[in-house]
């Protein structure tokens, strides 16, 4: 009996803001002091009150906007309350019943087909601050005490929250790709799981054979995409093995192990935790007036995939071809620079695939360092289509330029790629050096025991490779044959 | 020169033209609370070193010919829970025994840039939970007009050390009446402004949306004086509006009744008040009728059914939120666990008091699933009616006069014995808080055994400037209260 999977997921993105979500304190706080990055406010200091960061809210509405969501006028943040030592309110501010935007859909492309997953919402919360707990593998189990930092306590969140429309781990890992990107397009957040700035929890169920959701499964602490596609693959691969003995699955929050590579029971029973929502009265409810929705939304970068779209339709290019290039939205820019400056739309494209890709990955470098301009790319690309340069001369232009810091100019002086045709006396000369560091061939040839004219063609590669491409081969061929003679 | 029984403006006038200095006034004041506090215990924290420091820089900038604020020189104390930076800020409780500041409240801030002179900390019912002064560690504070009687709470300490004579005037916090009831109760003037008026940051919350700053004073025109240094827009509470506030000095300056339509609240038994305090109510009617106002009978009756039962849902699903921060591990009170969880419930269990434990217990109640939907949510939803039955009331009227309490100055111990009472008294204060109005609490001379009558006067949101033209007036025709005769023997 096959049953289907469905899986929804909850992003928590890291806004990109340079304080907290309610105070004026760095969000720079990777490899900060503990305990440095805080102040009354987010510490909970008696009397002090949330002030809310207007640019957080800028940031939740334009990724709003960019998710197709709703945006509210007039939303309220509510108090969630919990005692735990990262807490320092014993609430955590948060969107509880009113969401800033609402609603809305992703459109991905999985395993080559177009789907849409459809949102619940985006709202926008505080981060709790971080346990640290001294034991060797750092667990909480045999830890005589633990250790408190709040420098990420405070730090501004938008949880995306999508409906439970996803049925394979390959959609969803597509969808939170989808999401990093457009997140990274609009600058609401570097999106890197790594540095925690993207978090995921996942909801996974299988579907009865009536077709109503099943049991459903939280999987928490998944830290790399990778690892949400192997944690998906065993959780569905365990549930089903549970229903198939008979057995029932329990609600319940199962930690991702990554170096066992199973999922592990955290606690069940999550649902029956009261966390007393009531409303946070020390903020006013906040403004979003349909004019301050439409200057965000007309400050709108062109979306992903509208961008995505156009490099086919306009360049011609193959999807794979486009989604590849477009998935920086600064590699993106640049290959339209490429292009402008006269490059070919396929072959710019074939050489922001290969060799620019090849150099940033090889030296861990962002297009933004990379130091060769678009023009000066476009202009070498387009004298390979004019035929000034061949492939392997262009290749060897752009690594002298890249590797000796050369102008396009000094560059091709260098690589003996003058762009002229090398003809005549120079050519002759070339073949004469062949000839020379090939004695016995020419020798053979001349005996005429070069039957099938097999030896011919190897002098007039190499000579050819000496000329680095740069002569007309019925040239070359025809100037071999004279000096044979 | 005697200092005693002179306003907050006849202070500063007397500091800025040179008749006494700053430090003088400031230590006349220290002297009075030295002398007689042992008694009445309405100073919990004495600043004398800091108050003498700050009373000579303003000597020094008056000398320098600096322009002077306007409470140059002039002593106040703030009721404990009011951070002060430098300076013990306890709320009453064990829970914050000792605990430090490191910051002003704004609204303390503000009496600094005014240039005035924090004398000390005054008493109040531990975390602003109660209608006495007898809830704080620190011992009950005893009423300046009748030692026998409670002086009101929460902001007990304040009205008392006002009514004392200690200071001219004080700074306390209405969340349900705390600081017009204690007014009424040592017979001072009290007010609580417009929800907004005042910052809220560095007061230490009991409930967010009804708490606010409120001053406490001899007369109507020192009320308006503290109104216009504290009424301003402040970055830090985005719940306090940045807009331009009229002058609330100039208001109270007018005192006039004339061609201004007043109403009588009625509806409820004017039988079960204390005779003096509806004698009080006609005393007030008269005035405001022989000054020039018209008199409407008006009905609340939503508000007068539902306003004490809808005040403490409110108030205690919002305090059982914010107190929710003192857990032991950062400030106040610890206590070791075995666990996180043992931890939490020592430190809380042996830090706040009963009558605080209980509230947050019953507000933790009020929140809980299933509470929240059948009590919480309805108690929102009436409190937006009494805000509509007061938004069509004042399109008909300027202002309203009904009782601050029921009953006189409580005898001690009453709280104990009788609580359900205590708590209904808050019936005709707490409408304030929960429609956000400005009130002032207005001294009508005292019964013949010397305890103080006193009206309730109430006003549009934001009508705070026309409420205290209203109340200078009614002031002018009664008589502003002397300060009490206070004894050191038992
Ligand atoms: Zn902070």
């Amino acid at each position: 009996m096959k049953r289907e999977v469905v899986i929804g997921l909850e992003i928590h993105l890291q806004l990109k803001t340079r304080t907290k979500l309610f105070c004026s304190c760095s969000t720079d706080y990777i490899g900060a002091t503990p305990n440095t990055n805080v102040c009354p406010v987010c510490l909970a200091v008696p009397g002090t009150l949330p002030v809310i960061n207007d640019l957080a809210v800028d940031l939740a509405v334009k990724m709003g906007l960019g998710l197709h969501c709703d945006i509210q006028d007039g939303t309220r943040f509510h108090r969630k309350h919990y005692f735990y030592a990262d807490l320092p309110k014993a609430y955590q501010i948060t969107q509880y019943e009113h969401a800033i935007a609402q609603g809305g859909y992703l459109d991905i492309i999985a395993e080559g087909k177009k789907k849409r997953v459809h949102l619940d919402h985006l709202h926008l919360e505080e981060d709790a601050g971080k346990l640290v707990h001294p034991t060797a593998d750092g667990r909480l189990s045999g830890a005589a005490y633990s250790l408190v930092d709040y420098n990420r306590g405070g730090m501004p969140l938008s949880e995306i929250v999508s409906r439970p429309e996803m049925n394979s781990p390959a959609e969803a890992l597509a969808y939170i790709a989808q999401i990093r990107q457009l997140a990274r397009y609009l600058d609401v957040s570097d999106g890197e799981m790594e540095s925690g700035s993207l978090r995921v929890d996942v909801n996974v169920s299988l579907s009865n054979p009536d077709g109503s959701l099943g049991t459903r499964v939280e999987l928490k602490n998944i830290n790399s995409l990778r690892s949400i596609g192997r944690a998906l693959e065993y959780e569905i691969a365990r549930q089903n093995r549970v229903l198939d003995e008979g057995g029932e699955l329990e609600q319940e929050t199962r930690l991702w192990d990554d170096a066992a590579g199973v999922t592990r029971s955290m606690r069940s029973k999550e649902g029956a935790r009261d966390y007393r929502y009531y409303v946070e009265m020390d903020l006013a409810p906040i403004d979003a007036k349909p004019d301050y929705v439409r200057r965000i939304r007309e400050s709108l970068p062109e979306m992903p995939w509208d961008k995505r779209d156009r490099f086919v339709s306009e360049y011609g290019l193959s999807l794979e071809e486009s989604q590849q290039i477009t998935e920086q939205r600064e590699v993106a820019d640049y290959y339209e620079e490429i292009v402008k400056a006269g490059a070919p739309a396929a072959k710019a494209a074939n050489w922001m695939r290969t060799e620019v890709q090849r150099i940033l990955r090889d030296d861990a470098l962002d297009i933004t360092e990379f130091p060769i301009s678009a023009r000066r790319l476009g202009e070498l690309i387009s004298k390979v289509e004019k035929k000034e340069l061949s492939n392997t001369q262009a290749k060897d232009v752009l690594a002298a330029m890249y590797g000796e810091k050369l102008s396009l100019e000094e560059a091709m002086k260098k690589c003996g790629a003058s762009g002229e045709k090398m003809t005549g006396g120079a050519l002759e000369a070339v073949v004469e050096k062949v000839f020379a560091s090939q004695p016995e061939a020419v020798d053979a040839i001349k005996k005429g025991a070069d039957k099938k004219g097999a030896k011919v063609k190897f002098l007039q590669g190499l000579v050819m490779r000496e000329t680095r491409g740069s002569a007309d081969p019925a040239e070359v061929a025809r100037t071999v044959a004279e000096l044979l003679k | 020169m005697e200092l005693l029984g002179l306003s907050a403006r006849e202070i500063a006038a007397g500091v800025k033209a040179k008749k006494f200095t700053a430090e003088e006034a400031v230590r006349a004041s220290i002297e009075r609370i030295k002398r007689y506090d042992k008694k009445y215990n309405a100073i919990v924290a004495l600043c004398e070193e800091e108050a003498v420091a700050s009373a000579k820089r303003v000597d020094e900038a008056v000398a320098r010919g600096e322009e002077p604020g306007a409470l140059c020189g002039v002593p106040y104390v703030v009721k404990d829970n009011f951070c002060t930076k430098g300076i013990v800020t306890t709320c009453c409780s064990k829970m914050l025994k000792g605990w430090v500041p490191n910051y002003d409240a704004t609204a303390v801030e503000k009496m600094k840039e005014a240039g005035a002179v924090l004398i000390g900390k005054a008493n109040m019912d531990e975390f602003a939970m109660g209608s006495t002064t007898e809830s704080s560690i620190f011992g009950a504070t005893l009423n300046p007009r009748d030692r026998t009687r409670v002086p009101g709470g929460s902001s007990g300490g304040s009205a008392a050390a006002v009514a004392a004579g200690y200071v001219p005037v004080a700074l306390g916090s209405d969340t349900g009446g705390s600081v017009r009831q204690p007014a009424a109760f040592c017979g001072v003037q009290g007010m609580k402004p417009s929800y907004g008026q005042i910052s809220r940051y560095g007061i230490v919350a009991y409930a967010s949306s009804l708490d606010q700053v409120g001053p406490l004073a001899a007369n109507v025109g020192d009320l308006a004086l503290l109104m216009d240094v504290l009424a301003k827009g402040d970055p830090n509470d985005t719940t306090c509006d940045a807009y331009e506030r009229p002058s609330f000095t100039g208001a109270a300056a007018k005192a006039s009744l004339a061609g201004k339509r007043v109403a009588l609240l009625t509806g409820y038994d004017r039988g079960s008040l204390d005779a003096p305090l509806s004698a009080a109510i006609d005393r007030a009617v008269e005035i405001c009728r022989a000054e020039g106002a018209s008199i409407i009978d008006v009905k609340l009756p939503i508000t007068m059914e539902h306003s004490v039962a809808c005040y403490y849902m409110v108030a205690l699903g919002d305090a059982s939120s914010k107190l929710a921060c003192y857990d032991g591990m950062r400030y106040g009170h610890h206590a070791d666990g075995r666990n996180l969880s043992e931890m939490y419930k020592k430190s809380r269990m042996e830090g706040f008091g009963e009558e605080v434990r209980k509230r947050i217990l019953v507000g933790t109640c009020i929140l809980t699933r299933g509470y929240y939907e059948n009590y919480f949510v309805p108690a929102m939803k009436v409190r937006q009616l009494i805000s509509d039955e007061f938004k069509n009331l004042f399109e008909e009227a300027d202002m309203l006069i009904c009782p601050i309490s029921p009953a006189l100055a409580y005898k001690r111990g009453l709280g104990e014995k009788d609580p359900v009472r205590m708590y209904l008294g808050d019936v005709f204060t707490t409408i304030a808080n929960l429609a956000g109005l400005p009130s002032v609490s207005l001294n009508l001379g005292f019964t013949a055994e010397g305890l103080p009558t006193n009206v309730q006067l109430l006003a549009p949101r934001f009508g705070d400037d026309g409420l205290l033209c209203c109340a200078a007036a009614i002031e002018r025709a009664a008589g502003a209260p002397h300060i009490a005769e206070l004894t050191e023997d038992d």
